[in-house]
């Protein structure tokens, strides 16, 4: 009932402000949206918020808000689903980016355009988005490479702790930070790689083994902040961590704390409330009929302990 | 007799309060969101359900046996990745269509190899399946990332992706295939010799050996059936996303397992039928496909759920009070 | 089975005396047969110094203090997990629901730390989990429903509260270098990281509850033969209500360990810990269905799963050659340890 009067108030809100615009179409913009996996970070917690606040901002937008829990299939149910619903367009945050595509390619087919959000989709998918709009990860791993090779001063020996096997995300970073530093840090070697599954306890375990394996570890670079306080807090444990300088990809609010407190280098700045709003924006553009860039990348700028001053604490 | 159907029917509802649930989440939904009640949802939460649902007709009859498979999400992933990797291998370059007949042997064949091998260390070791299964639950998701070297991927044969699309008459293809085994695996439960010495090793495995029967190849065989549904579904599931990825199925046994025990088979085996089974399946569909329709947010759908298992067993439990005492498992 | 017997055959040497009669050499083979009877027995033990034997040799890391140490403070949050599930299978059930249930504890109390301060953080936290814990207790325990799937059920309702507390959000906890919270997870007492302490304080303690008191009878009556029980004037009830009492109360103070060492939590934390607690429980050797099991062997179980992925890793293989290695070393394990008990490799399944 609750929901029904809120679509009704939204819904002649919206008429009224048409009608004193002397609007063109008088209907309201549904649109549906499918996240990865809402709860396993504070990001796309936050990312899911923000989202939901931008729309209820904008009375000509009503929304559907789905989670696919990092289920594939379970996402492309819901894309189905969404398709089902006719909303006027689907935001597809992918599980997977190759996994999705005849899904989205489904919807094309139906005549519902498409926005893809955060992680991109595969090549083969490009055809039937009308946006993409989000990070670029692979530039967040070459950031974080630069971040590394300017701590070590092009020298030393690392270690590497990526994020859940399988996810472009993981995929991308590594990627992106691997071929980065061949390029132009070739002083500076990875050592081991080791997944962290974007868990803090996980990750902190894998460093304790690695800081037991190699009696000299210059640098750690983890796929997150979360990841990367968790190696932190191994070297602290071990009364290694000033020996050793830690990298991020994308910066929690532990990270810019324990940067604020001198014990973590670096890492790449992303807001998912940014995230978020690009993305509602992208779409409601699209519906309206507005030219929109195929890539839309909002700016991750790399931070560090210099530079901190000028960016505010991440909510997550 | 015939003078009271519908309290035959009521009876009936009675004893498989897993239909008297589907009924009465089906009408909720019905009354509750404008989307549900539509012939395209109905395919839908078929199509959606079918995966989950191919795994549960062989989890069925090795839970009946009294074991238990939990490598079957693993399992799911490793058939997708094979099966769509091979159809784009450069010897098959010149088969077109028919490059697809090869993979899908090839992701049945592993399925059913990966089911032999769990059931022969079962009968061979005698360690308990549970143990075994979990084990293999980690080391074949291991073999998909030794196969995939962590890469998801994409048929550039759009057929195989069409297929999982397309419809046999009204019905979806997946559909109609997931019915069609249904139909398959209820006959050979309740109708052959084998489907008897299931319910007879489950429920008495002394009693079983003395009968004659060779309780290690049975349960072998059994193990078998469940690996090739998995490998079938891990099929079905990449036709329908045109895609596999090396983290598909992740889960995928507790749902299997939960869908089945919804369906009446009991955990330590001797009970339970394909019915019932579908039953599971098509509730826990219906009950997803349902709150997402009606965007329930997916902090409360993981409540709901859970709350609603519990509930079921419980009604279960108090319709079939007068019956045996319910075992522990 | 070959690796028994050598072991067993060295043994006399030890034992030999210098007079030898024909007394005496009876009494060394009763001594080499009480001896091969009890490593036969002890199936697992011997499967878990093998594979500390192998690893040693390949990697002289590996039996370092500092590693050993390392490897024990993170397996004992695992490691009391474990021990609570072994009281509730034991006693004929079990519990899947201790995964998600670590999640809310710790998401509870590290929430709660910055709020009303550590102390009343973990009173309420342990409240909050006994509440889960007897939640199954009475589904189960009274309601007399099957265990597997109440606990599957609370496994995926007791997430959707933990994201429903924390409004899927992470928690920290802000003064990491002065709160007293630190010790559970980052202290030592005596030398010896607090995680080891308390987990060999909950295994000793429920060591001696499980064997020595007429509580620890009780359960193993109630899992072995449940209409004897009954019989034999025991409430099942009670008997397994508290046994999800005794885990949950396990699950919280691992809790306090993870929350204490990583100063945060996630809302999936705890995600697939039930399985491997699970195994932890399986390969010690106690059987599913109740009845038998003792907790030390839990405690060699939470050893081999810790070791074998800290030597693994050691050792630098990649994480999908881990699993494959985990894969057969569980099922040797458990293997090796029934051949053991029944005396022969292969099983008697016709």
């Amino acid at each position: 009932m609750d929901k029904k009067m809120k679509a009704l108030i939204a819904g002649s809100t919206a008429v009224m402000c048409l009608a004193l615009a002397g609007g063109v179409s008088a209907k309201t913009i549904k649109i549906g949206i499918t996240q990865n996996n809402v709860g396993v970070d504070s990001y796309q917690t936050t990312y899911e918020k923000a989202f939901i606040a931008a729309a209820k901002a904008d009375p000509n937008v009503s929304t559907v808000v789905l989670d696919a829990g990092g289920d594939v299939a379970r996402q492309i149910a819901q894309i189905q689903d969404l398709i089902q619903q006719h909303v006027d367009a689907i935001i597809v945050w992918p599980t997977n980016g190759k996994a999705v595509v005849p899904a989205v390619k489904k919807a094309h087919d139906a005549g519902i355009p498409v926005v893809i959000t955060n992680s991109n989709i595969a090549k083969q998918g490009m055809p039937y988005i009308a946006a993409f709009s989000g990070p670029n990860n692979i530039k967040q791993g070459e950031e974080a490479a630069d971040l590394m090779c300017k701590a070590l001063n092009g020298k030393g020996q690392i270690v590497q702790i990526s994020g859940k096997p399988g996810y472009t995300t993981a995929i991308q970073r590594e990627k992106g930070f691997e071929v980065q530093l061949a390029k132009k840090c070739p002083g500076v070697k990875i050592m081991a790689t080791q997944p962290g599954d974007w868990n803090r306890e996980k990750s902190q375990r894998v460093m304790e083994d690695f800081l037991v394996k190699y009696p000299k570890i210059d640098g750690v670079y983890a796929a997150d902040d979360n990841m990367g306080v968790g190696a932190l807090n191994a070297a602290l444990a071990a009364h290694r961590a000033k020996d050793i300088k830690f990298v991020g990809a994308t910066n929690f609010a532990v990270g810019y704390e324990a940067m604020a407190k001198g014990e973590y280098y670096g890492s790449v700045y992303q807001s998912p409330v940014e995230d978020a709003k690009n993305a509602l924006k992208t779409a409601v553009e699209v519906v309206e009929g507005k030219k929109v860039p195929k890539m839309n990348y909002f700016p991750t700028p790399p931070i560090d302990q210099q530079n901190m001053k000028n960016f505010s604490k991440p909510v997550f | 007799m015939s003078d009271n159907p519908l309290k035959s029917a009521m009876q009936w509802l009675a004893r498989n309060p897993i239909w008297s649930f589907i009924l009465l989440i089906f009408i909720f939904f019905s009354i509750a969101n404008p989307y549900f009640f539509a012939i395209q949802n109905f395919k839908n939460i078929l199509v959606q359900t079918s995966t989950i649902g191919l795994i549960a007709l062989g989890m069925t009859l090795v839970m009946i046996n009294g074991n238990i498979d939990l490598s079957v999400g693993a399992v799911v992933a490793l058939a997708a990745s094979l099966c769509v990797d091979i159809q784009d291998w450069h010897i098959f370059a010149g088969w077109g269509d028919w490059a697809i007949l090869p993979a899908v042997l090839a992701a049945l064949a592993a399925g059913t190899l990966l089911g032999a091998l769990n059931g022969l260390i079962v009968w061979k070791t005698g360690v308990d399946s549970f143990i075994v299964t979990l084990g293999a639950m980690l080391g074949v998701r291991g073999l998909v990332f030794v196969y995939t070297k962590e890469q998801s991927f994409f048929a550039s044969n759009f057929a195989f992706s069409d297929f999982g699309s397309s419809n046999i008459g009204p019905l979806p293809t997946l559909a109609v295939l997931f019915i069609l085994c249904t139909i398959v695996v209820h006959f050979l439960l309740s109708h052959t010799v084998h489907g008897r010495n299931i319910y007879a090793v489950g429920g008495n495995r002394a009693a079983a050996v003395n009968a004659g029967i060779r309780v290690g190849p049975h349960m072998l065989v059994n193990f078998m059936i469940v690996g090739f549904f998995a490998a079938l579904a891990g099929i079905t599931l990449s036709s329908q996303m045109g895609a596999a990825t090396p983290n598909l199925g992740t889960n995928y046994e507790l749902w299997v397992i939960t869908s089945v025990v919804l369906g009446g088979t009991k955990l330590n085996g001797g009970a339970g039928d394909i019915i019932g089974t579908f039953g599971g399946v098509l509730a826990i569909g219906i009950l997803r496909n349902g709150m997402n329709l009606m965007q329930v947010p997916a902090f409360y759908v993981l409540v709901i759920l859970g709350a609603i298992l519990i509930a079921v067993l419980f009604l279960d439990k108090q319709l079939n009070r007068k019956g045996k005492e319910e075992l522990r498992l | 089975m070959a690796e028994t017997h050598t072991t067993a055959s060295l043994a006399p040497a030890a034992t030999e005396r210098p007079r030898g009669g024909q007394g005496e050499n009876a009494m060394a083979e009763t001594r080499l047969k009480q001896i091969g009877g009890l490593l036969a027995r002890q199936g697992i033990f011997v499967a878990f110094a093998l594979f500390m034997i192998g690893f040693a040799i390949f990697s002289d890391r590996f039996l370092s203090v500092e590693n050993i140490m390392s490897v024990l403070r993170a397996a004992a949050i695992i490691g009391v997990m474990a021990l609570g599930v072994t009281v509730v299978v034991i006693g004929g059930n079990l519990d899947l629901s201790v995964g998600s249930m670590l999640s809310f504890s710790t998401v509870m109390v590290v929430d709660l730390h910055d709020k009303i301060g550590p102390g009343a953080a973990i009173g309420v936290t342990l409240v909050a989990t006994l509440g889960l814990g007897a939640v199954n207790g009475l589904l189960v325990g009274v309601a007399k429903l099957n265990s597997l799937i109440v606990t599957l059920g609370m496994l995926s309702a007791i997430q959707g509260l933990t994201l429903i507390y924390s409004g899927g959000k992470n928690v920290d906890i802000a003064n990491q270098d002065t709160t007293w919270f630190k010790i559970f997870g980052r202290g030592y007492i005596a030398d010896i990281p607090t995680p080891i302490v308390i987990f060999a304080l909950a295994a000793v303690v429920l060591h001696v509850v499980m064997a020595y008191t007429p509580f620890g009878r009780r359960v193993y009556a109630t899992g072995g033969n449940q209409t004897a029980a009954v019989f034999s004037g025991i409430r099942r009830n009670r008997v397994v209500f508290a046994t999800y009492l005794i885990s949950a109360t396990c699950v919280a103070i691992s809790a306090i360990i993870l929350g204490s060492r990583v100063m945060g939590s996630q809302n999936n934390v705890g995600q697939g810990y039930e399985l491997q607690a699970l195994a932890a429980v399986i390969l010690g050797g106690t059987s599913l269905l109740g009845g038998a099991g003792t907790i030390w062997k839990t405690v060699i179980g939470v050893l081999i799963l810790g070791f074998i992925q800290n030597g693994l890793l050691l050792l630098g293989f990649e994480y999908y050659v881990q699993w494959l290695v985990t894969w057969a070393v569980i099922i040797l394990a458990v293997w090796l340890d029934i051949a053991a008990k029944r005396g022969r490799l292969w099983s008697p399944i016709a």
